[in-house]
């Protein structure tokens, strides 16, 4: 008997310590590690994507959820330190102005330029950031004029992070460079046929910013530049260029929604829209030619002029202008020539050993069949994707969370480092009014 | 401008809501809740409504119990390769039983009556885990009202059965991936309240006082679910495409097939040890049928594919004295959720229970019985066919509890 009892308090004590120490499950099993890399300063270098430009401008918000501080925010875990970036002030937030969805009239969005709060000091410039900055993204950055010292007068980005002595003397590449880093990012090459492709494939005369970059340019900088920054056994990663089909910009207004527009508003049964190809042959349009986003909102489409007393794109003698419109041809070209930057890209990749977040394939698969991500559907539709933001071309903060995830991976896998995922569900995708 | 069929993309996932096994902590008699669930064999008292329909009648007095459980789940989730671990709110869930016996004593016949809670839980994880688009929270309750009759065959062979009513609760909320002006996602809420019906049947057999073996069935119970609230939290651009509306849906309690033994081991001491199979294949999906449908609310379907589900329970009661027994248990339950149809509002693996208890006989009239199970449900890594969420899940279980019972 009393044994008994004795026993059922030793049965008592033992439940109450697996009470007292289980009422909340732990779960263990991640541990960060830096692995073969040391990321205590890590840069980020870079174009739009690295600066957080989002929805056609650069602002504060956009600036906070660049995928390189969501990544910094991560390497906390793994011995990151202090990742700055030239944020605007509160009372610029609104930076370079951006968009913004105004409403939904019958389903379609209608956009407004945010105005307010913006941070130029004059007519075209920026006010400047002094003081020093891990996160080196310049919006409109290119590979091929990263060795222009003149490109420092002409991108406000750029202009606003230089002190004056240094605008137009000192390049991108100089400036990328110099920073002390143990670690880098580096996404540049997007805009050496975006640039391009983003105005139909033409490039506009005196205008560096539209010009397709050679192959040979490309691999000569791209080289140099990675040098560069992997001097005395640097490590970093480096992520390929997406695919213009990838992207909103060139995927939203097709052929048949135009068409279905068309009958939309007069009524009338539209079989063609017309456009002028790069080679400047007229013709109908086909489903394999891609319209760009801006397309849609010029009110072009169906409008006469005293000129051309013929409706706008939906007769032959009236086309739709070469640069709304990248015709089969010119895809297949800048497809081309961004298979061979990537292939140059993942080459120097491996000679130099550094990790490489294939930013062309999973974007690619973004586009089709596209992702469910914790119950999110994320892919490449317009507004309601959740990865691109009002611009077409830009990511929203999921987006970029889902890039930071992305490069994440490739250095874990490259450095045998561990560094934690980021939630990209707390990141939100389009904003609705 | 047009963008054709702009609003799909926002199409509204199927929620997760289910009777699951997650949500089956039995607690309807403190005194098989003191042995993990074990003893339908051994317990011949007004519990038997629910445990033991045949040995009703094999009781030798009339009884009214009260009884409640205080069920606290404690779930955690961490998300692959990251080092954040998510709780559960702390949540206590109530679940009772009142139990009454009406008849003559020592006659061929007893009538009872049960209401009791065989599935309920509450689960919170907040809208700020990474799986807010699958659940931010879910409460649940299924109230089942049990009449019963019991009759002797022969001295030692009893059989028994009752009608089962089921009222059916039901309240959860989600996120929905639509960013309002200030960056905060929107919110689906559904709530409603179904109805059921099923049965209950069993047998129970003794030899002397020696040993005993009760088979029991419980059938399917379909909670039809009719007009419940649909309501969302969505920015106002988009509130002409998520309506608040009703929906209906089907919500099936699986039956369970239990075996109970029992026999002493000694002069004061007698073991139970129970097994039950549960039917839960009948969860193949779950569909939710809303009344207005617009391009981006569609009726969803989803699949669940669970498999049949088995648990085992031993128990040992102990009478030290006249006045008081003591008891222990354990016990070990096979899920029916496949890896990849875990869902975060039970997220169910294996599970093994211990518990002790005891019951106090203050005087002829009034016993008081207690009761403290605990179950951790083993962790778990899965990933979601449903929503791509990746990651480990770990659940631990307390229910403490008490019964009065009044005895005539």
């Amino acid at each position: 008997m009393k044994r008994i009892f004795k026993n059922i308090a030793l049965y008592i004590g033992i439940l109450s310590t697996l009470v007292a120490s289980s009422c909340k499950p732990e779960i263990e099993g991640f541990q960060p590690t830096s692995g073969e890399a040391d990321f205590s300063k890590y840069i980020a270098v870079g174009n739009s994507l690295t600066a957080g430009f989002a929805d056609g401008g650069l602002y504060l918000e956009g600036q906070q959820m660049a995928f390189p501080n969501l990544i910094a925010e991560q390497l906390r875990e793994v011995g990151g330190r202090d990742f700055r970036s030239p944020f605007f002030a509160e009372n610029e937030r609104n930076g370079s102005g951006y968009l913004q969805l105004k409403e939904l009239v019958n389903g379609q969005p209608v956009m407004e330029d945010v105005t307010d709060n913006l941070a130029y000091r004059e007519p075209g410039k920026l006010s400047k950031h002094m003081g020093d900055i891990e996160n080196l993204g310049v919006p409109g950055m290119r590979l091929d004029l990263s060795t222009q010292d003149w490109f420092g007068a002409l991108n406000m980005y750029f202009e606003r992070l230089l002190p004056d002595t240094d605008v137009g003397t000192k390049t991108y590449m100089q400036f990328a460079t110099e920073k002390n880093h143990t670690f880098f990012s580096f996404w540049l090459g997007n805009n050496d046929v975006l640039g391009y492709a983003m105005n139909g494939a033409v490039t506009n005369e005196g205008d560096p910013t539209t010009v397709l970059t050679e192959t040979a340019t490309f691999e000569q900088v791209y080289r140099g530049f990675i040098l560069a920054l992997t001097a005395n056994e640097r490590k970093g990663v480096v992520a390929t260029i997406p695919d213009v089909t990838a992207i909103p910009f060139f995927t939203t207004v097709t052929r048949e929604a135009l068409i279905a527009a068309v009958k939309a508003a007069s009524g009338q049964d539209v079989q063609d829209i017309y456009i002028e190809t790069g080679s400047d042959t007229r013709r109908a349009a086909t489903d394999e030619d891609l319209f760009v986003l801006p397309f849609a909102s010029a009110g072009l489409l169906g409008s006469t002029s005293t000129e051309n007393p013929l409706p706008y794109g939906l007769h032959p003698d009236h086309p739709v202008e070469s640069k709304y419109v990248l015709d089969d041809g010119e895809v297949t070209t800048i497809q081309a020539r961004i298979k061979a930057f990537n292939n140059i890209i993942e080459d120097i990749a491996e000679e130099e050993d550094l990790a490489l977040a294939d930013a062309h394939a999973y974007l690619n698969r973004i586009q089709n069949p596209g992702i469910v991500y914790n119950g999110v559907a994320v892919n490449a539709s317009f507004i309601t994707g959740n990865a691109f933001s009002l611009d077409g071309v830009h990511l929203t903060p999921m987006g970029n969370a889902l890039i930071a995830n992305l490069f994440i991976e490739a250095i874990n896998k490259q450095y045998s480092s561990r560094i934690p995922k980021v939630d990209a569900s707390k990141y939100r995708g389009v904003k609705f009014p | 401008m047009r963008i054709k069929e702009l609003l799909l993309g926002l199409l509204l996932a199927s929620p997760t809501v289910l009777w699951a096994q997650g949500s089956q902590v039995n607690t309807q008699g403190q005194k098989a809740v003191g042995m993990a669930g074990a003893g339908s064999a051994l317990f011949v008292d007004e519990t038997s409504i629910f445990y033991s329909p045949g040995a009703l009648v094999k009781m030798d007095h009339n009884a009214l119990s009260v009884g409640a459980s205080a069920v606290m789940y404690r779930s955690a989730f961490r998300e692959l390769n990251s080092t954040d671990v998510h709780h559960t709110k702390f949540k206590i869930s109530p679940p009772f039983s009142v139990f009454a016996t009406f008849g003559p004593k020592n006659a061929w016949w007893k009538a009872g009556l049960g209401v009791y809670t065989p599935f309920g839980g509450s689960v919170d994880w907040g809208d700020r885990w990474p799986g807010r688009y699958e659940l931010n929270h879910l409460q649940m309750r299924a109230i089942y009202i049990q009449p019963t009759l019991s009759f002797k065959l022969t001295e030692n062979f009893g059989i028994g059965g009752g009608f089962v009513y089921n009222v059916g609760l039901v309240d959860l909320s989600r996120s929905i991936p639509t960013a309002s002006a200030d960056g905060t996602p929107g919110r689906a809420e559904l709530s409603g309240v179904g109805t059921g019906m099923g049965f209950n049947v069993g047998v129970h057999y003794n030899l002397e006082d020696d040993f005993a073996i009760s088979l029991s069935y419980r059938s399917q119970v379909t909670t039809k679910l009719k007009d419940g609230d649909a309501k969302f939290t969505v920015p106002p651009a988009l509130a002409t495409s998520f309506p608040n509306t009703t929906f209906d849906a089907e919500l099936p309690l699986p039956s369970s097939f239990n075996i109970g033994l029992t026999f002493p081991a000694g002069e004061r001491m007698d073991i139970a040890a129970d097994a039950t199979f549960i039917g839960y294949s009948i969860y193949k999906e779950l569909v939710f049928d809303y009344k207005d449908n617009t391009p981006v609310l569609e009726d969803t379907k989803q699949e669940k594919k669970y498999e049949n589900a088995f648990s085992a329970k031993v128990g040992i009661n102990y009478e030290t004295s006249d006045r008081l027994d003591l008891r222990i248990g354990g016990g070990y339950v096979y899920s029916p959720v496949r890896g990849p149809y875990v869902s975060p509002e039970t997220p169910d693996n294996n599970r093994i229970m211990g518990s002790i208890g005891f019951t106090y006989d203050i005087n002829d009239r009034w016993d008081l019985t207690g009761a403290y199970v605990f179950q951790r449900i083993l962790e778990r890594t899965v990933t979601s066919v449903n929503t791509g969420l990746s990651g480990a899940y770990k659940t631990n279980i307390h229910a403490p509890g008490l019964s009065l019972t009044y005895k005539w």
